[in-house]
């Protein structure tokens, strides 16, 4: 891996001089809870001691689209070793993500949407007595035509699944920003493309798994589940259980990661506590990998028309898309989803004018949310893809033609966004210079079956929301520092580490700044109950904000422990030479105080101390002033590039990603070796809904609900990936870092269909390019040279 | 997946033991990986009072090399994992396609476990099958357990789940034969005679016989190859197998024989090639290779990949093999 070769930055004030052992920022160390996890010590949900928890089940509706008529549940009540069976009834208070759209009931009510809602639940003695109580409940139902396609829901006779939603449309976005009529007149080449991507999902490896304590003395929950958002889960309890939040508890042990999955609160989540309060006791929920699948909330089935206008010089003058979300049966992120995958239109190149029609459509199958590079991933597959087509016609390379629309920061785009930093031009000029792409024309073409091919793309994401999901008015970010006797610094921060690393790079901010050693840290992370608030692991927000607050409560510390070593020291606070782990007094290195002492100091008076950071996004990040003009804003967007080499078997369809090269701009690497393999798995994930993912649904029945047939790539698909990063110095970020993880996904489709078609001449717009779909492509595919009809204007 | 429902395990010391179990309880199954059945067990596919655990039995796990119809054979215990089989230096160097084909099965830990015998056993496999018991009943079941009607074929009066092992299209290919023991003792059979082509009841294995060996004839000049079609590099059942056993005379094919799995509910032997003994290997006789092959196949919609793709990757997999072959046996000559 090529680490950057640097001089590491000390951007702040008073850093003074850091020791040289110091894990601070820049540095590449491992994940500070690495070792627990690969040695099997780290406690995920499933593994808590649950010592008489009762079992927890859920049952799941076997209909698409029915109303409920009656339930009777008395003869599972009535079996032995039973201790609560709940339903709809449990809870009539919708909840869901975004405030303006909550249709969600955690156990289904009056009208069952999709085959594996939650309809019921159990709590018993152990599995059987659960399962046997299960196959008790009888549910009588009036089934209602289902639609599985959004074409289907959205024709005039369907019954819409929401009453408020006529059409079954959930959101619809229509914004232009910029003259696209004019955009396209005064283009020389437009062309108009349709673009399929199948559904994917998260594919997280911990299954779902939730623990619920109810204190029937004093009426408190306390709930441990694998979610990245416990903020959310708090309030989403507080408001289905319609509990006063002061007497719930949530906690997030570690989690086998999330990548969207759970960045909403989850029905499992709020069933297991309705369980564990109507049984009166502790119970635990373990999901099967199919219930995962059932609970989805992954990216949906996107169809995608989209339109460019080039000049003949390849810059661009106009765009237009119109994208069609199948968005499942309830609303959770999905319009979010629906508003970023236009307003992300922008952003990564200097587009003059684009016009966005959006369409986020309720079907009768399990609900869509986020996923990473939430609402950008099928559009960009679309853009990249059109444009290196439109570029081939234009007789441009794939470089230049990016080159010649790149922005310059900082600058602010049509629909509102700032762009304060820009590392895409060095991304590219890496790429292009390591992936050997002008080399490529002079090598010999394969003949036989195996064809080879090369192919680019590029993608960015945001940094961060910068306007939260819930405005409450505080900081979008808070982190604690404790102090006391013992003079270690326990950090309390409310952010989920859900695999990604955010624990570490919270660590070496506060390392770097007080300038002391890793080992006097203490991390202590999501419980509600010892933790601030924090708004959780989504939109690729922690590093940049959290990161952020952590400089700031870091600086606060410092500022109290100076001026407590300038008392012992007996000297004025400037003359006080910061040594992080011991405090001298300037030009006499001889007069000096080890931490202890100076912990000592700042404890007399006041005893233990607890010192603040927070971090909020000026308004002025916040987006445009259209509706849903928030969402796609941020303080920073990483960028990426990448090439693709690929090797098609041209008689059996299969295609093999044999090499890598992705670049990102993360403004500044706090630990590069969190950031390669960061990318790294973007990569990857991104190669899975290149190339296998996918859901598939029979008459709404999910027939890929194993990791045996909803194909993630295995290790034998992993390629090298070589890993380049650009540091652009962000001007906000923390130590000018921006996100690393969501931003290069989304180029991966793009480069590998741009690769499939340099190496067999045809370029495939439908996701996932599986096996039989290439071979379909193949050997389907009109003539070179015959490809489409000439639309350059004036040469037709 | 479910927990496993409650069972008695016997764990006998002998074949002739684990034989008369299995007469004793007839709700019983033999157990060696298990890495097929237990999946099958959780997802309530399988119901079983005993398992017969044959870790037990030595004998299933010795490989030897004997005489057998005068020819020079190896004898594989069923009790042989699929780690040692891709491992074995005779089975690597004289039997490549049984290597291959062992080494194509799942992932490394599966085949630590796995068994030639169960292997050879396996489950046929269905997309309508292979699936929690709740979603199965969502879907009103199936012929194969709890149904009336085949998913795949609804006006069928037989079932139409694949065989999808790896090893067994090899293994026929090389012209193997099975033991199998039972009350009235040892009986041999070609391994091909061993499979039926129907979903439900797809090996000709007596309710109270085990597997106990397969023999393989060690042919001199032979040149074999095992390739399956898949989406993963690992895990992957096979979309459709291919095995090739291939003896070139000069110029000309001394012998051809092609195997395939996941293409009908048993591994199928590609009947004719006969008639290309002692022709030159071109163009024609590659089509009428395919000819036979595609006459030979019949996949169903028993996976996620589309029947038309199984149907025409599979003669393209099998003349790659036969080419490289080809050569690979002109170089050896």
């Amino acid at each position: 891996m090529n680490a950057p070769e640097r001089t590491l930055p000390r951007a702040l004030p008073h850093t003074g001089q850091a020791t040289g052992t110091s894990h601070g920022v820049g540095a590449r160390m491992p994940l500070i809870d690495g070792v627990d996890k690969v040695t099997g010590s780290a406690r995920y949900t499933a593994d808590l001691p649950a010592q008489g928890a009762l079992v927890g089940r859920i049952l799941r509706s076997p209909w698409a689209h029915a109303e409920i008529l009656a339930v009777d549940i008395s003869a599972a009540l009535a079996l032995p070793g039973v201790r609560a069976v709940i339903t709809g009834e449990e809870c009539d208070t919708p909840y869901g993500v975004i405030p303006i759209a909550q249709n969600e009931f955690p156990l289904a009510r009056g009208r069952i949407r999709y085959i594996g809602e939650p309809v019921a639940a159990v709590a018993a003695v152990d599995e059987a007595t659960a399962d046997a109580a299960l196959a008790l409940i009888r549910f009588d139902v009036r089934e209602l035509p289902a639609y599985f396609e959004a074409a289907d829901a959205r024709k005039p006779d369907a019954v819409p699944l929401h009453d408020n939603k006529q059409g079954n449309i959930e959101r619809e976005v229509h914004n232009e920003f910029g003259d696209t009529t004019a955009g396209f007149a005064a283009a020389d080449l437009i062309r108009e493309e349709t673009f399929e991507c199948a559904e994917v999902h998260h594919a997280m490896m911990e299954p779902n798994a939730a623990l619920a304590a109810w204190d029937t003395e004093r009426g408190h929950l306390t709930l441990w589940s694998v979610t990245q958002v416990p903020y959310y889960v708090h309030e989403s309890l507080s408001r289905c259980m319609n509990l006063d939040a002061a007497y719930i508890r949530v906690i997030k042990p570690f989690v086998g990661g999330g990548f969207g999955h759970r960045v909403e609160t989850l029905n499992f989540e709020i069933v297991c506590a309705l369980l564990a309060r109507a049984a009166r006791g502790t119970v635990r929920l373990l999901q099967s990998r199919e219930e995962a699948f059932l609970t989805h909330r992954g990216r949906p089935q996107t169809h995608i028309r989209m339109k460019l206008g080039l000049t003949r010089d390849g810059r661009m003058t106009a765009c237009e898309a119109e994208v069609v979300q199948r968005g499942g049966a309830y609303g959770g992120y999905g319009l979010v989803t629906i508003l970023y995958s236009g307003a992300l239109l922008n952003g990564l190149y200097d587009l003059p004018a684009v016009k966005y029609d959006g369409y986020r459509v309720y079907t009768n199958t399990p609900p869509c949310g986020a996923m990473r590079g939430h609402g950008t991933v099928n559009v960009r597959f679309a853009f990249e893809s059109l444009l290196d087509t439109m570029a081939a016609a234009l007789g441009l390379d794939a470089f230049a033609v990016r080159r010649r629309n790149l922005l310059v920061a900082p600058t602010e785009t049509i629909n509102g966004l700032k762009v304060m930093s820009y590392g895409l031009p060095e991304c590219l000029d890496w790429v292009e210079q390591a992936s050997g792409w002008r080399e490529r024309a002079a090598r010999p073409r394969d003949d036989g079956p195996i064809r080879r091919g090369i192919g680019i793309a590029c993608s960015h994401f945001v940094s961060g929301s910068a306007k939260p999901v819930h405005f409450t008015g505080q900081p979008h970010a808070t982190i604690a520092l404790r102090v006391d006797f013992d003079a270690a610094i326990t950090i309390l921060t409310g952010a989920s580490d859900i695999g990604q690393g955010s624990s570490t790079i919270i660590s070496q901010v506060v390392a770097e700044v007080l300038g002391v050693d890793q080992r006097r840290l203490r991390l202590i992370a999501t419980d509600s109950a010892l933790t601030p608030k924090d708004n959780g692991s989504y939109s690729s927000r922690v590093t940049f904000m959290v990161g952020n607050a952590a400089a700031d409560a870091a600086r606060n510390l410092k500022r109290v422990l100076v001026t407590a070593a300038a008392k012992r020291l007996q000297v004025a606070e400037h003359e006080v030479d910061w040594l992080g782990e011991a405090a001298a007094v300037v030009g006499d290195p001889a007069r000096q105080i080890g931490f202890h002492e100076i912990v000592e100091e700042a404890l007399v008076d006041t005893g233990m101390l607890t010192v603040k950071g927070t971090f909020t996004c000026p308004i002025e990040f916040q987006g445009g002033k259209q509706r849903g003009g928030a969402v796609g804003s941020t303080m920073g967007f990483s960028y990426a590039a990448q090439a693709v080499q690929v090797a098609v078997d041209t008689e059996l369809g299969t295609v093999t990603v044999e090499k890598v090269w992705a670049a990102i701009d993360c403004g500044f690497a706090i630990n590069p070796m969190s950031v390669e393999g960061q990318v790294q798995g973007a990569v990857w994930m991104g190669m899975g809904q290149a190339l296998s993912e996918e859901t598939v649904y029979e008459n709404g029945r999910h027939k890929a609900v194993s990791l045996l047939d909803y194909r993630v790539p295995t290790m034998a698909e992993s390629p090298e990936i070589d890993v380049h990063i650009v540091e652009s110095m962000d001007p906000n970020g923390p130590f000018g870092a921006k996100e690393a993880s969501e931003g290069p996904l989304a180029g991966v489709m793009p480069a590998i269909a741009a690769a499939i078609e340099d190496a067999t001449g045809t370029r495939i717009r439908q996701l996932p390019f599986t096996p039989d779909r290439v071979f379909d492509a193949l050997n389907r595919k009109p003539r070179p040279g015959a490809a489409a009809p000439p639309t350059v204007k004036g040469e037709a | 997946m479910g927990a496993l429902s409650e069972f008695r395990l016997m764990r006998p010391a002998s074949a002739a033991d684990a034989v008369r179990l299995r007469g004793e309880f007839p709700a019983s199954r033999f157990i060696a990986g298990g890495t097929d059945l237990l999946p099958n067990m959780r997802r309530g596919l399988v119901g079983t009072e005993v398992l017969i655990d044959l870790g037990g039995v030595g004998e299933l796990a010795e490989m030897r090399h004997e005489l057998c119809h005068n020819r020079d054979t190896l004898r594989i215990g069923a009790g042989v994992t699929l780690a040692t089989l891709a491992a074995d230096a005779t089975v690597v160097s004289s039997l490549p396609a049984l290597a291959q084909a062992a080494l194509a099965v799942a992932g490394p830990t599966h085949r630590r476990a796995a068994t030639l015998g169960g292997n050879l056993c396996l489950d046929t496999r269905c997309q309508y099958y292979n699936q929690s018991e709740d979603w199965r009943r969502g879907n009103d079941f199936c012929m194969k357990r709890s149904g009336n009607i085949c998913r795949v074929a609804p006006k069928s009066n037989r079932c139409y789940a694949a065989f999808s092992g790896d090893v067994a299209p090899a293994l026929i290919a090389l012209g193997a034969e099975v033991e199998l023991l039972g009350p009235q003792g040892l009986r041999r059979l070609p391994l091909a005679d061993f499979y039926v082509d129907n979903g439900m009841n797809w090996l000709a294995l007596g309710p109270d016989e085990l597997l106990v060996a397969v023999t393989v004839p060690l042919v001199p000049a032979r040149v074999s190859a095992y390739e399956k079609i898949r989406v993963r590099g690992a895990i992957d059942f096979p979309l459709a197998g291919v095995a090739v056993a291939l003896r070139r005379d000069g110029d000309l094919i001394g012998e051809l024989r092609i195997a395939c799995t996941g293409v009908s509910s048993r591994p199928e032997f590609i009947a004719g090639l006969d008639e290309l003994v002692g022709k030159p290997l071109d163009d024609a006789v590659l089509a009428v290779m395919e000819r036979h092959l595609k006459r030979g196949i019949q996949p169903m919609e028993t996976t996620l990949a589309s029947v038309p793709y199984r149907r025409r990757a599979t003669p393209a997999l099998a003349k790659r093999l036969v080419r490289r072959l080809w050569d690979e046996a002109r170089q050896g000559a």
